[in-house]
This record gives structure tokens, C-alpha cells and sequence, in this order.
């Protein structure tokens, strides 16, 4: 599903991301970890190329994610994407942050996305928050917007970048939760974060990362 | 001899009237134009284009650096010998649309440049298009930004517009202009047309006040 | 049109240029220190505790901002003789121009006091210091640097404006230009050097307005 191929990457001097090889297979749930600067945040923005990379191959679902002549659109649309600050649109309600991508990049009709949207946000336990703004969440309850936003466009993959790292500690659970539902139900995810606890229930493989390299990969142990 | 100049000043009110009409077209139309210019320019100079953002910069820099009486000077006598003849009103408008939109350039671009980051990027994640991104995403949220500074700028706009008495056009300064020659009474002919132009420039500075406190208001809510 | 530019002409003129480039530079100079007196009195006002003093320069400011500069001018320059007082023109030039700068600087002076975190006076408070010496040591040194910025902003603003003085027949530089071009016919060579010249006061303002931020960030520092 994923694959890196000898990625470089440097920022001016720094070599952010040396040397990495790795495979993501469908279905795996791969959690990276390291300390902070290690380059686990970039090696997953690289994926939708938030980030470009230098050198190497970076293929996503089949797709050169590296050739700049590649439809990003097309790939952005089958990866969802979760930020450590949410992002979500302030100006929009949950249901329209969900809804915007998949009327105006995969064209659907806006009753058919709002139906879908409504199961999503369901889906992710805010079914009666639908017609909020941001500004009236809590943060546990933005951040699962937000998955249900990188979910709307039924991707076939889902990163997630520090999800927990910015949520008060009683908020953190509400949000792995409906991560853990995602892993069993098969989802391909790559996931950067600190919490061990999760990485050890459902992830295939870790991945241990420090100063731009792959250190170690294990299952959960 | 006061009362005797004070009829006659109150006999001149529709000249007044005309003046105050004028004043209203120019500012109107320039205001018009000059927003929509501006907003596509300071969606430019805010761009990822390189070439267009320092185009667009050096016309800002040029606008703001001369005064707007030398700027209509050339527009109303040098265009014509590049062959194209204008009356005082177009001139005007045109000298008075090109000042408007250069400084609501600089607004709209700092605006879009007030959004946060994250914004275009969980935009751009989500496989948006740059113009998706900006008509969806970026501009909805700087136009709080821009609003206060936005309705500052068309007061200044009427009261820029003065100037193009200077090439003749009969707005409420020129109408002074010409009403004191006949009624030498500065400090009254003057009076009214600082009345005049109160009465629109005063309820515009609050509003724009009171816009910039919604904005910060909201914005601490958030 | 630039082939039939004609240099020879602006050399030729040069003389005069040269002049009015002084006369603008002392003209604006002059106003702006009035401004910056006037601005400080005209602030105190607003901000004192007697309601009358309030009063006053509440109508003043609010009155300079909600009418145009050219409206001002001419309100002295044809209300003065009205009155018996007869000035000369470069005086009253140099009123108007003053009173309308120092309406604004007051202004940003208010703006730079008010912007002071109060928690910092508090703490001044908090460790003895009088009123004078939380004035010297907390207060004025963070208002001198929140308003340098706005302030040369004004000072190229007013340095615009005072272009209006050729309309009240005082010798400056968009007067040489109005002389060059009534004289020779060419109003490309005319008005494109005054802007070049105003230009040069532009970038040089600007210049110094960076220059003096930086400074003040290095004195904030420590």
C-alpha cells in the first residue's frame, strides 16, 4: 500500500530523513515513535506530499507520490489525513468540514454527502453534534471531526500525525477509541504517537525512529 | 454683512448638493473598481507566484510612495500623449480607482496571510485545489481580517477624493472652491464643506470601529 | 514616448527642482514637528481626567479625521483673511498641515499607551515606583516602541500631503512640476520627475523606519 524506497530528505543542511525503507502492507496499522526531531512527523507528511522529498521513491496505492507529474488530487483522495491541532474550518459546521472534500474533489452530490457525512460523524459518536461549530467542541470532540472529515472521502488510508499529543488527558481515550475501531475494522493506518498502551493492542508493527533513521522495526513488544 | 453672506451661502445649498452627488459617484465607482482590483491583487501578491507577487508589490510601492495629487496629474496630462484623451470624471475615477486598489491589495494580502497555516494544509490533504482552497477555505476566514481595515480604507477614500478637484471635477471641495470666490466668507463656505463630508466619513469610522471590536471579540471567543 | 523624453529639459530645470525639494523637505519637516507637539498636547487631552479637556480634543481629532486634508487647507487659507489675519502662504500651509498630522499622531500615541500591557503597570505598582518613574522606565520606552512604526508612517503621509501646498501657489516640488509643465508643454518630464523625487524621500523614510526598528528590538532585548 505504502512503500519508501531509499527516501532522502533535507531541509537546507539537515538530512531529516535518511536512507528509509519501508513497506506498509493493506490492512497493517503501523505506529511510529521516536524522539522529538527524529522525523516521524515528516515521514508521514511526505506520504501525501505535504512534505516533497529529494530522493527516492515514495508509492502510495500503486501511484509515484515522488514523480512532481503525478495527480495528487487523485492520491490525496484516497489517504485522510489528522493533524496534532485539528485544523478544522471555524468558520464551517461539523457536517460541512466533513462534506466539503468529498463534494468538490470527488464531485458528489451534496444530499448524497450529507447522508454519508451524517454516518461518518456518527460513526465516530458526535451523531448529535452535527450541526456545531468547532468553537462549541471540545477538543477530544474536534479531533474526532477531524477523523471523521479525513474519513468522509472513504479513503483506503489513514494517517495520523500526534492526534493525542494536543488533547487534555481525559480526552485522549474518547479519540484512540475510535482509532482502535478503525484498526479492527481493517483500515491501512500509519500513526505517529507516544502512546505505547495503543501501539501494543493494535498495531501490526512499530517503528522506531531517531535523528532521519529507521532504527528498528518490531511488532509490539 | 455676515447675515447678508450667510443667505447667500444658504441659496447656494443645491450647488452644494450637486458637489456632495459628485463626491458620492467618484467615491462610489473608485470604490467599486478599486475593491475588485484590489481583491484579485492581494490574492497575487499573496500567491504562490513569485513573478506576480513582486509585480504587484512594485505597483503598491509606486502608488504609496507619491502623493495622489502628482499620480492624477499624470494620468489626466500624460495619458493624453500616449494618445488617450480623457475628461476630468474618468481621469479621476481611474487616478482614484488605481489608489484604492493598491492599498486594498496590501489588506486582502495581509488577510490571506493571517490564516493559519494548518488551514491550507488540511485543505490540501484533503485534495482541494489551490482556487477550492482560497474560495472555500482561506478567504471566508480572512475576510474577518480585512473587514475593519477594508471600511477604514473607503473613508479615506472619500476623503482622497478632494483632491480631484484639482483637475476640475465639481465635487463638494471644488464647489467651495468656486462658492468662495463669489462669497468671501472662508471659515463659513469651508464650514459646510467639512459638514458635508463629516456626515459621510464620521458614521463610516465608526462602523469600522465597531467591526474591529466584533473581530477581536470573536476572535478571543474562539 | 520614452524616446521623446527629453532630459535635456528636467537638466535644464533642475535649479528650480533642487529648490522645491528643499522647500518640500523644510515644509514637511517643520509640520511634522508641530504635529508631534500638537499630537502629545492633543493626546494628553484625551486622556486626562477633566471631561472638558476630553471634549476638546475629542472634537478636534474626531473632526480632522472625518474631513479631507484639501478641505482643511483651504478652510484656512481662505478663512484666515476672512478673520482680518493675513499669514503668508507657506505658514498657512504649514498650519493646516500640522493640525491634521497632529490630530493623527495623537491618535497613534493613545494607540501605542493603551496597546501597554496593564499587568505591567500593576507590577510597577506592585514594587513602589511612582507615577513618574512607571512613566519613564515602563511606560513611555514601550509606547516609544509600539508607535515608531506609525509614526513614520504619518511622517510619509504627511510628506504627500503637503504636495497640496502647490494648490495654495506655494513653490514645493509638485509645484515645479505644475511650472515645468506650463512653461514647456511637457508633462511627462514634469510630473514623472517630481514623482521620482518624492520617491527618493519615500525609500528614505522607509529605510529609516527599518533601521529604527531594528535598534529599538536590540534595546527591547535586554
Amino acid at each position: 500500500m505504502i512503500s519508501f524506497k531509499n527516501v532522502n530528505k533535507w531541509y537546507g543542511e539537515l538530512h531529516v530523513l535518511n536512507s528509509i525503507d519501508l513497506e506498509v502492507a493493506h490492512g497493517e496499522v503501523v505506529v511510529v515513535c521516536g524522539p522529538s526531531g527524529s522525523g516521524k512527523s515528516t515521514l508521514i507528511r511526505c506520504i501525501n506530499r505535504l512534505e516533497p522529498i529529494q530522493q527516492g521513491e515514495l508509492i502510495v496505492d500503486g501511484m509515484k507520490v515522488h514523480d512532481k507529474k503525478s495527480n495528487m488530487t487523485k492520491i490525496r483522495a484516497e489517504i485522510g489525513f489528522v493533524f496534532q491541532s485539528f485544523n478544522l474550518y471555524p468558520h464551517m459546521t461539523a457536517l460541512e468540514n466533513v462534506t466539503i472534500a468529498p463534494i468538490r474533489v470527488r464531485k458528489i452530490h451534496k444530499k448524497e454527502a450529507e447522508k454519508l457525512g451524517k454516518e461518518t460523524l456518527i460513526r465516530v459518536g458526535l451523531g448529535d453534534r452535527i450541526n456545531h461549530h468547532p468553537a462549541q467542541l471540545s477538543g477530544g470532540q474536534q479531533q474526532r471531526v477531524a477523523i471523521a472529515r479525513g474519513l468522509g472521502m472513504r479513503p483506503k488510508i489513514m494517517l495520523f500525525d500526534e492526534p493525542t499529543s494536543a488533547l487534555d488527558p481525559e480526552m485522549i481515550n474518547e479519540v484512540l477509541d475510535v482509532m482502535r475501531d478503525l484498526a479492527k475494522e481493517g483500515m491501512t493506518m500509519m500513526v505517529v504517537t507516544h502512546e505505547m498502551g495503543f501501539a501494543r493492542e493494535v498495531a501490526s508493527r512499530v517503528v522506531f525512529m531517531d535523528e532521519g533513521k529507521i532504527i528498528e522495526v518490531a511488532p509490539p513488544n | 454683512m455676515w447675515g447678508f453672506y450667510f443667505n447667500e451661502l444658504m441659496r447656494s445649498l443645491p450647488f452644494f448638493l450637486k458637489g456632495l452627488w459628485m463626491t458620492v459617484a467618484v467615491s462610489g465607482l473608485s470604490l467599486v473598481f478599486g475593491s475588485i482590483i484590489g481583491f484579485f491583487g492581494g490574492i497575487m501578491r499573496a500567491g504562490r507566484n513569485k513573478p506576480a507577487r513582486i509585480i504587484v508589490g512594485v505597483w503598491v510601492d509606486l502608488i504609496r510612495g507619491t502623493p495622489f495629487l502628482v499620480q492624477i496629474f499624470v494620468i489626466f496630462f500624460i495619458l493624453p500623449g500616449i494618445g488617450i484623451e480623457l475628461d476630468a470624471f474618468p481621469a479621476a475615477v481611474i487616478a482614484l480607482t488605481n489608489l484604492t486598489a493598491s492599498f486594498i491589495t496590501e489588506i486582502v494580502a495581509s488577510g490571506i496571510l493571517a490564516v493559519p497555516k494548518g488551514q491550507r494544509e488540511a485543505a490540501t490533504a484533503s485534495g482541494l485545489s489551490h482556487y477550492q482552497q482560497l474560495r472555500f477555505i482561506v478567504l471566508p476566514q480572512a475576510m474577518r481580517t480585512i473587514m475593519p481595515p477594508l471600511v477604514g480604507q473607503y473613508v479615506l477614500l472619500v476623503k482622497d477624493s478632494s483632491v480631484v478637484s484639482a483637475i476640475g471635477v465639481v465635487d463638494i471641495t471644488r464647489v467651495g472652491w468656486l462658492t468662495v470666490q463669489r462669497i468671501p466668507e472662508g471659515l463659513m463656505v469651508f464650514g459646510l464643506v467639512g459638514l458635508l463630508y463629516f456626515a459621510i466619513c464620521y458614521p463610516l469610522i465608526n462602523l469600522s470601529g465597531f467591526l474591529e471590536r466584533r473581530m477581536t471579540v470573536a476572535s478571543t471567543r474562539l | 514616448m520614452l524616446e521623446g523624453f527629453n532630459f535635456r529639459i528636467i537638466l535644464e530645470y533642475m535649479p528650480l527642482y533642487m529648490q522645491c525639494f528643499l522647500a518640500t523637505l523644510w515644509l514637511s519637516g517643520l509640520s511634522l514637528l508641530g504635529a508631534v507637539v500638537v499630537g502629545v498636547i492633543a493626546c494628553a487631552m484625551r486622556l486626562s481626567q477633566s471631561r472638558i479637556l476630553r471634549g476638546i480634543a475629542g472634537v478636534y481629532i474626531e473632526t480632522i479625521r472625518s474631513t479631507p486634508l484639501l478641505a482643511q487647507l483651504y478652510f484656512f487659507y481662505f478663512g484666515l483673511p476672512s478673520m482680518g489675519i493675513m499669514f503668508p502662504e507657506w505658514l498657512t500651509g504649514v498650519i493646516a498641515l500640522t493640525l491634521n498630522s497632529g490630530a493623527y499622531y495623537a491618535e497613534i500615541i493613545r494607540a501605542g499607551i493603551q496597546a501597554i500591557d496593564f499587568g505591567q503597570i500593576e507590577a510597577g505598582i506592585a514594587s513602589g515606583l511612582s507615577y513618574f518613574q512607571r512613566m519613564r522606565y515602563i511606560i513611555l520606552p514601550q509606547a516609544l516602541g509600539n508607535t515608531i512604526r506609525p509614526m513614520l508612517g504619518q511622517a510619509i503621509i504627511l510628506v504627500k500631503d503637503s504636495s497640496l501646498l502647490s494648490l495654495i501657489s506655494i513653490m514645493e516640488l509638485t509645484r515645479a512640476g505644475q511650472v515645468l509643465t506650463s512653461e514647456r508643454f511637457t508633462p511627462a518630464e514634469g510630473f514623472l520627475t517630481t514623482a521620482a523625487f518624492y520617491l527618493i524621500i519615500y525609500y528614505m523614510l522607509k529605510a529609516f523606519s527599518g533601521w529604527s526598528e531594528k535598534r529599538l528590538i536590540f534595546r527591547e532585548a535586554h
